[in-house]
């Protein structure tokens, strides 16, 4: 009898191991694969291609995490995105010219983010407060998004024309060539088109803003009040109103927060593309979604972790680069991304069928 | 007892089936990646290296353009690749254009899929060292000129003069239409270089009849073409005396000509198909589209690596900075001659 309880605890012990580790487990196998297979796949420029293309994925997906535990969806994210990215285009032009690069950048985020928070608002209270089901608020939202977004640019993405904007989308904070050396935020000087094969970027801007963002993210869900509430929300509705959580308050907050996220990664695309496209995020929402279930979070709520999240994008962007590099057709991806959110949901439901037994 | 042997067993299924669906999407891709490996590794190890990236995959126009330039790169012993996304997205076709980067081929020729969004990206493969071509888009707003300062890194445009191939498509139907009436335009999305231009040529074909040609008005349908007939519908029931369709894809035309075809004016009202793959050929013999303008993708694709090579041996004199590639006009009396038939685009 003892030994059949060790037994049944060690199994659990496994699973419960399993389930947590098997994404990264994956990843690592992942680029082993690609790094041994690819030529070209394990160079300092392509990890931090992958890292910078999968910035804005990320950053929305940071939002998505949070509206995920609280048992919701966001569908919203990607067309509240592409809108906040016009309206910050639109002031960015608007400003005169002798302007500051960080006073244009901060005045297009802060356009972008008043939008993006009426979306998030409207949201939040119609979730919270009238008691819509969150696939249907955001589903409106995703449409009335997608409409003011192509109104408000007529259809056509608004080019940036502000100088260095592109530079801060998709420079580095250092530069390394192996004859002429180190340099700080610029490649160093005089270096012929010839010599420039060999320059190496370290650090593009756009992968330390999600870095910040990710870490502030992370700390928020899980060493305060706001994040512990968002888990109590998810797991037991009832249970957390009934504790004298202000349930309503925080999933507006929630709401909020996955806005603020969209329009940051709006943003980012600005300055990463020199423009501002109403369909720049049409291609995001089921990627975010599928990072988010990837990292371990339940679509029933309760459960999931920003970093898990990090996982599941990054599994993602490996997938979309090592694939092209062993030059295999991109609709692969799409095959293979489908497989890893089933293998993520059947770990989860087996562990989940454990803890009742 | 029964219970205890439950377990492992379910952890054994779970633990095989994850593996086995791993392996599979790891293992799978490889057979495939191998055979166009093989294939470039055949000419000589100093051999450059060119990449091709078209604006999206599965379209007969991009696939064309690569047999073009494979069979120049198998001429010249050229290593030769092509990669392009799923969708005609710049968000998707920068992770792919990175990862050809990380490889550092000698050049890419590169159809950009936003002319505002790849610059950026493009400029960072040209700091890596890479000669860069533009092949059927262009970037900037200098409407494809690479002499100009902000541009003249691109080492050259290879495209049609869409605004050109706009005007002798529209002429086309406006001679069919007998010189006169009401005039549609449907076409995919704003922001796309090429077909901005075809409409801009259009209209300078229709201005040139001094007003005997209406245009009653453009629509903007995704590249979707169950939306260009929808909207061609709304158009043919408020305007029932309409004379001429200018489709500015395959898509377009062939939603308008359905709306045409379902309110039974197929010949009545003439319609153009901007492109020419086979679809549209079938279209054309069927009298279902009046007039296909064909590009020539595949003499594009030939363009490239011929001045890829030409770049990389320094011998920059041979490489103009914008090189026109021209038309075809293909109408039901002249598809099977030669010429027409070399200008269709190829599926496979």
């Amino acid at each position: 009898m003892r030994l059949q309880t060790v037994e049944l605890r060690s199994s659990r012990f496994w699973l419960d191991t399993l389930s947590k580790i098997w994404a990264w487990l994956f990843l690592l196998g992942m680029v082993a694969f690609f790094s041994v297979a690819g030529d070209g796949f394990l160079t300092p420029f392509n990890i931090q291609a992958i890292l910078a293309n999968m910035a804005i994925l990320m950053i929305i997906a940071i939002g998505q995490t949070y509206v995920i535990i609280s048992g919701g969806i966001d569908l919203s994210v990607g067309w509240v995105m592409g809108m906040a990215a016009v309206i910050s285009a639109t002031v960015m032009n608007r400003l005169p010219e002798s302007s500051p690069l960080w006073l244009v950048v901060l005045s297009g985020l802060f356009a972008g983010l008043l939008a993006a928070w009426i979306a998030g608002l409207v949201n939040g209270i119609l979730i919270a407060r009238l008691n819509v089901p969150p696939f249907i608020a955001t589903l409106g939202m995703f449409g009335i998004a997608r409409g003011i977004g192509f109104l408000l640019s007529g259809g056509m993405p608004v080019p940036i024309y502000v100088r260095g904007l592109g530079f801060l989308g998709n420079g580095f904070l250092l530069y390394h060539h192996p004859t002429a050396g180190w340099s700080f935020l610029s490649p160093p000087p005089g270096l012929a088109q010839a010599e420039l094969r060999n320059l190496t970027g370290y650090f593009p801007f756009v992968v330390i803003v999600m870095l910040v963002l990710l870490v502030i993210a992370h700390i928020i869900l899980s060493r305060t009040k706001f994040g512990l509430h968002t888990y109590a929300i998810g797991g037991n509705k009832e249970a957390a109103m009934r504790a004298g959580i202000p349930v309503a308050r925080r999933l507006v907050a929630i709401y909020l927060l996955s806005a603020t996220f969209a329009a940051i990664a709006g943003i980012v695309y600005n300055v990463r593309f020199t423009n501002g496209a109403a369909n720049a995020g049409e291609a995001m929402l089921l990627d975010t979604v599928a990072a988010v279930v990837i990292g371990g979070a339940s679509l029933f709520g309760g459960a999931g972790t920003v970093i898990g999240t990090l996982i599941g994008a990054l599994i993602i962007s490996v997938l979309a680069n090592g694939l092209v590099i062993l030059r295999v057709n991109p609709f692969w991806q799409f095959i293979a991304v489908g497989i890893v959110i089933i293998i993520a949901v059947l770990i989860d439901q087996a562990r989940e069928k454990f803890a009742q037994e | 007892m029964i219970r205890h042997f439950h377990i492992p067993l379910w952890l054994v299924v779970l633990g095989i089936l994850a593996l086995t669906l791993s392996a599979c999407t790891a293992v799978a891709p490889a057979p495939a990646a191998q055979a166009p490996a093989a294939a470039t590794e055949a000419p000589a190890a100093e051999a450059p290296t060119v990449a091709l990236i078209y604006g999206v995959r599965g379209d007969g126009f991009y696939i064309t353009m690569e047999a073009g330039a494979r069979a120049k790169a198998q001429e010249l012993g050229v290593n030769f690749f092509a990669d392009g996304p799923a969708q005609f997205q710049p968000t998707l076709q920068v992770p792919i254009l990175d990862a050809v980067i990380a490889q550092r081929p000698d050049a890419i020729c590169i159809a950009a899929t936003d002319r505002q969004a790849l610059i950026e990206p493009m400029r960072r493969a040209h700091d890596a060292g890479i000669h860069m071509i533009s092949v059927d888009t262009f970037i900037g707003d200098t409407g494809g000129d690479y002499t100009a300062p902000e541009l003249n890194w691109m080492l050259s445009y290879i495209g049609s003069d869409n605004v050109q191939g706009g005007e002798i498509g529209c002429s086309a139907i406006i001679e069919a239409m007998g010189g006169s009436g009401k005039f549609y335009i449907q076409t995919t999305q704003p922001g796309v270089s090429t077909v901005e231009q075809r409409v801009e040529g259009c209209m300078k074909a229709i201005e040139a009849t001094n007003g005997a040609v209406q245009l009653i008005g453009m629509d903007y349908n995704d590249d979707n073409a169950a939306k260009a007939a929808e909207q061609t519908a709304a158009v043919l029931s408020a305007h029932p005396d309409l004379g001429g369709i200018f489709g500015t894809n395959l898509f377009s035309a062939r939603g308008a000509a359905q709306a045409v075809a379902n309110a039974g004016l197929t010949g009545v009202v003439k319609v153009a198909n901007f492109d020419a793959p086979e679809d549209a050929i079938v279209a054309l013999r069927e009298n279902v589209v009046d007039i296909v303008i064909a590009q020539h993708p595949y003499e594009m694709g030939e363009k490239c690596i011929e001045f890829a090579v030409a770049a990389v041996n320094g011998n920059f004199d041979a490489i103009p900075k914008r090189y026109p590639t021209g038309y075809t006009i293909i109408t039901r009396e002249n598809v099977d001659t030669e010429e027409a038939q070399r200008s269709i685009y190829k599926s496979e």
